[in-house]
């Protein structure tokens, strides 16, 4: 086990693809992982203060992430669990594992995230599950957990997967989905459009883009797209 | 500032000079290649390619590397942005997946040994725009050919029959763009796509002005040659990406038989590849590449470029609006139109060549039976950059020229489609190193007029040197393909103007190549045409004539070819 703490109040993002895998490595690689303070080049070490238990594939981050971006990007197992806010892209193309923030996560969590697990106890911002901007696929596999609410774009081009935002979410839900499901408890803005495939279940109020026709139990489309998507209210 | 070289104990390959893997030195001075006896071989710097094959510098006559389609493709494409080449340091930031920012373009040719390469389709009206971005571009030569075949002036004067103002018009407009020859794209088609049509035949009536494509292609060449341009009339066939458009394709061909030039062709078709199909819709198209090489082998006036689709990434754009659109509703992909006012069109469409999709297989079966079938001086290797592909895989369509086994190998893992729709698996030819230095040095500076400095190793030729990790005289080409392969990727050394600016796939130094420009103002009379100039720039353009065009101090290195 792995634990971070900033040493500074950082002015400028931190990059830095730390996964779980890390925490297996020895204190010396792990002083001496190579991450971004700005543009300049930094090691882990130089930001943070690291102590390590064991070799059990689990990092700690304990303080004020928001500004480090990038945490748990391509991780395939393993666990993070972090004690504070996260900054943007938490879990980003991730395969496998989990991921527990305590506190809030910003933009793109879970971006195209193929497996694994986020959760989220507070808030989300935009773009959660998403495609990065050009790329045809957003999150494709596993599930994210929004605990709080989280704002625009979520599950963009989503092509299989599970969402599920406890709260409410602002507009664009499942735009261009293709497959797997989004379930909002509260409210949220436009919903579905050019949505092809995949189910968005809303329990508060919403909004249907007009490429929407009513059926028995709630409205399938995009149409202008050819779509067979589905949108319940349960 | 120029270092004098001397590069000992080469295997050198110059085709143009017809020397074939012989031992020898070369002698560099002041940016040009000189006489042992010019150069004070003590205060020289040696470098020693003993085992190593020297030629000249790649020359890469047909990619799109600079001018509001790239850039267009650029803005739509961030995923393509985010491979990042190179961090800024001692060269410029670089990044791009295939479509490559400005400073990539000129980095990765140079790592390959190539140092000229020409933009095969400039708006005239964003000729400004264009050179701005050739000047962007470190490391290489570059030229851009504006495109005519929509034009119109061009138009009006073919439907008149006005040669002599046509001939005036062509210098007029390569002098005010700073352009290097005559590209033609879908002639008369883009015009009709401003109606929502195309022209698919060379018979077909150009709206609004009662011509065909026959006469635009016809008139155009008779006046290109008429001018004695350095570089004859580049076209983009009509009906191209259609199943059956390799009949088209002679037919263009065969509109050149009445035209003849001592030193060149007359007429270069390009990405032939995308013109060649046989076949009457999708489900049964096959090649019809074996038809157009043996018209091409038949006849001396012609040149063709390959147009070889790499499986992968690649960006289609092209001045052929109307085909770009039919791209976009065959494939669901992202689409963006270009209009440039009288001039043209264009369109942008991402694409991805995917090795078990028929159809993709069969355009790179198609390209590459092509470059087998065609003479090695007749056709020129090309990936038409971005549309079928990176430039930074021709050492792929080297090997794979030069090998059957290595062909065998890849088209295990192609489509099946391939075995029935084209001759690829029966071809046994494996083209020599010595056709491939040829169809990618000599040739294309031939077919670009510029065979006096560029694409040779003679005296006097400019400086362009590629040095590569390959000994011609024991390598096996038809079996080490990978080896081949990769002594291609990176050059030993690539030498430009006489200065090494990259070594072991390493950059050394930015330097900046020239643009060059046509100009043939003085074998015509302006005169003739200024009333119309005037009338058309008033009544249609959204600009004013005094603004048009681009000046000659604008350019970083500009350099005049004047015709005449």
């Amino acid at each position: 086990m792995l634990k971070l703490k900033p040493k500074i109040d950082f002015e400028v993002s931190v990059e830095a693809e730390i996964t779980p895998q890390l925490a297996t490595s020895s204190l010396d690689e792990i002083s001496n992982f190579q991450i971004y303070y700005g543009k300049e080049k930094a090691k882990l070490g130089d930001l943070f203060e690291i102590s390590k238990e064991g070799d059990d594939a689990k990092l700690i981050l304990e303080g004020d992430f928001s500004m480090v971006k990038w945490v748990g990007a391509r991780m395939d197992n393993g666990e993070i669990v972090v004690k504070g806010d996260i900054g943007d892209h938490l879990g980003a193309y991730m395969t496998g594992g989990k991921i527990v923030v305590e506190g809030d996560a910003l933009d793109w969590v879970g971006a195209e995230m193929k497996g694994g697990e986020i959760v989220v106890e507070g808030n989300a911002r935009n773009y959660v599950g998403c495609a990065y901007w050009g790329d045809m696929t957003g999150m494709s596999g596993g599930k994210i957990t929004i605990r709080g609410n989280v704002s625009n774009y979520i599950g963009e081009k989503m092509g299989g997967g599970e969402i599920e935002i406890l709260g409410n979410a602002g507009d664009f839900i499942g735009t261009e989905m293709k497959d797997g499901t989004i379930t909002i408890h509260g409210s949220c803005g436009f919903v579905g459009g050019d949505m092809k495939g995949g189910v968005i279940k809303v329990k508060g109020s919403f909004e249907v883009v007009p490429g929407f026709k009513k059926v028995e139990d709630g409205f399938e489309g995009d149409v202008n797209v050819g779509g067979k998507g589905k949108i319940t209210q349960f | 500032m120029h270092h004098m070289l001397h590069i000992k104990n080469g295997i050198v390959i110059d085709p143009k000079n017809n020397i074939n893997a012989e031992k020898m030195d070369i002698f560099v001075k002041e940016g040009k290649i000189v006489e042992e006896s010019e150069v004070d071989v003590k205060e020289a710097k040696v470098i020693d390619a003993s085992n190593k094959l020297v030629v000249a510098g790649g020359f890469d006559m047909h990619a799109h590397i600079a001018g509001s389609k790239i850039n267009t493709g650029r803005e739509m494409r961030p995923e393509e942005m985010r491979t990042v080449r190179l961090i800024a340091g001692k060269f410029r930031a670089s990044t791009g997946r295939v479509l490559l920012t400005a400073p990539a373009i000129g980095y990765e040719y140079t790592k390959m040994g190539y140092t000229t390469a020409f933009e095969a389709a400039q708006p005239p009206v964003g000729a400004l725009h264009t050179h701005e971005e050739l000047d962007a571009i470190p490391m290489i030569d570059k030229a851009a050919l504006p495109v005519f075949g929509n034009w119109h002036f061009v138009l009006k004067y073919v439907a008149e029959k006005e040669w002599e103002k046509l001939r005036a018009f062509l210098a007029w407009a390569l002098e005010r763009t700073k352009g290097f020859g005559v590209k033609v794209v879908n002639p008369g088609g883009v015009e009709a796509w401003m109606y929502g049509g195309n022209c698919k035949s060379l018979d077909d009536e150009v709206p609004g002005f009662n011509i065909t494509p026959k006469e635009i292609i016809t008139g155009l060449i008779q006046e290109t040659e008429n001018l004695g341009l350095c570089h004859s009339v580049h076209l983009h066939c009509n009906n191209l990406g259609t199943p059956g458009n390799y009949q088209t394709t002679i037919e263009t061909m065969k509109l050149a038989s009445k035209f003849s030039n001592d030193k060149r062709q007359v007429l270069h078709v390009t990405h032939v590849q995308f013109n060649a199909y046989a076949g009457s819709s999708w489900r049964d198209v096959a090649s019809g590449a074996a038809e157009i090489a043996k018209y091409v082998n038949s006849v001396d006036n012609v040149t063709i470029d390959m147009g070889q689709p790499i499986f992968g990434s690649a960006t289609a754009m092209t001045g052929d609006a109307p085909f770009q659109f039919t791209l976009h509703k065959l494939t669901g992909s992202r689409w963006s139109n270009k209009d440039s006012e009288i001039e043209g069109g264009a369109g942008i469409v991402p694409i991805a060549y995917l090795p078990k999709n028929p159809v993709h297989a069969l355009q790179w079966a198609i390209g590459l039976e092509l470059g087998l079938l065609i003479d090695s001086d007749k056709v020129v290797l090309s990936t038409d950059y971005p549309n079928g592909g990176p430039f930074m895989e021709y050492p792929y369509v080297m090997a794979m020229l030069m090998s059957k086994k290595m062909r065998e190998k890849e088209l295990e893992r192609v489509s099946p489609y391939v075995q029935k729709a084209t001759g690829l698996a029966a071809i046994d030819r494996e083209k020599t190193l010595y056709e491939i230095i040829q169809m990618t040095r000599s040739l294309p500076a031939r077919i670009m007029g510029m065979d006096d400095t560029k694409g040779h190793l003679g005296i006097g030729a400019d400086a362009d040197i590629a040095i590569y990790n390959l000994d011609p005289l024991s390598i096996d080409t038809a079996n080490d393909f990978e080896t081949v392969y990769k002594s291609f990727k990176t050059s030993a050394y690539t030498i430009k103007g006489g200065e090494i600016i990259a070594k072991d796939g390493e950059l050394v130094k930015e330097v900046w190549g020239r643009t060059f420009w046509v100009d043939a103002t003085s074998k015509v009379s302006i005169e003739s045409i200024e009333s119309d100039l005037d009338e058309m720039f008033e009544k249609y353009y959204s600009l004013q004539r005094q603004n048009y065009g681009v000046e000659e101090t604008w350019l970083r290195k500009p350099e005049k070819l004047v015709m005449g």
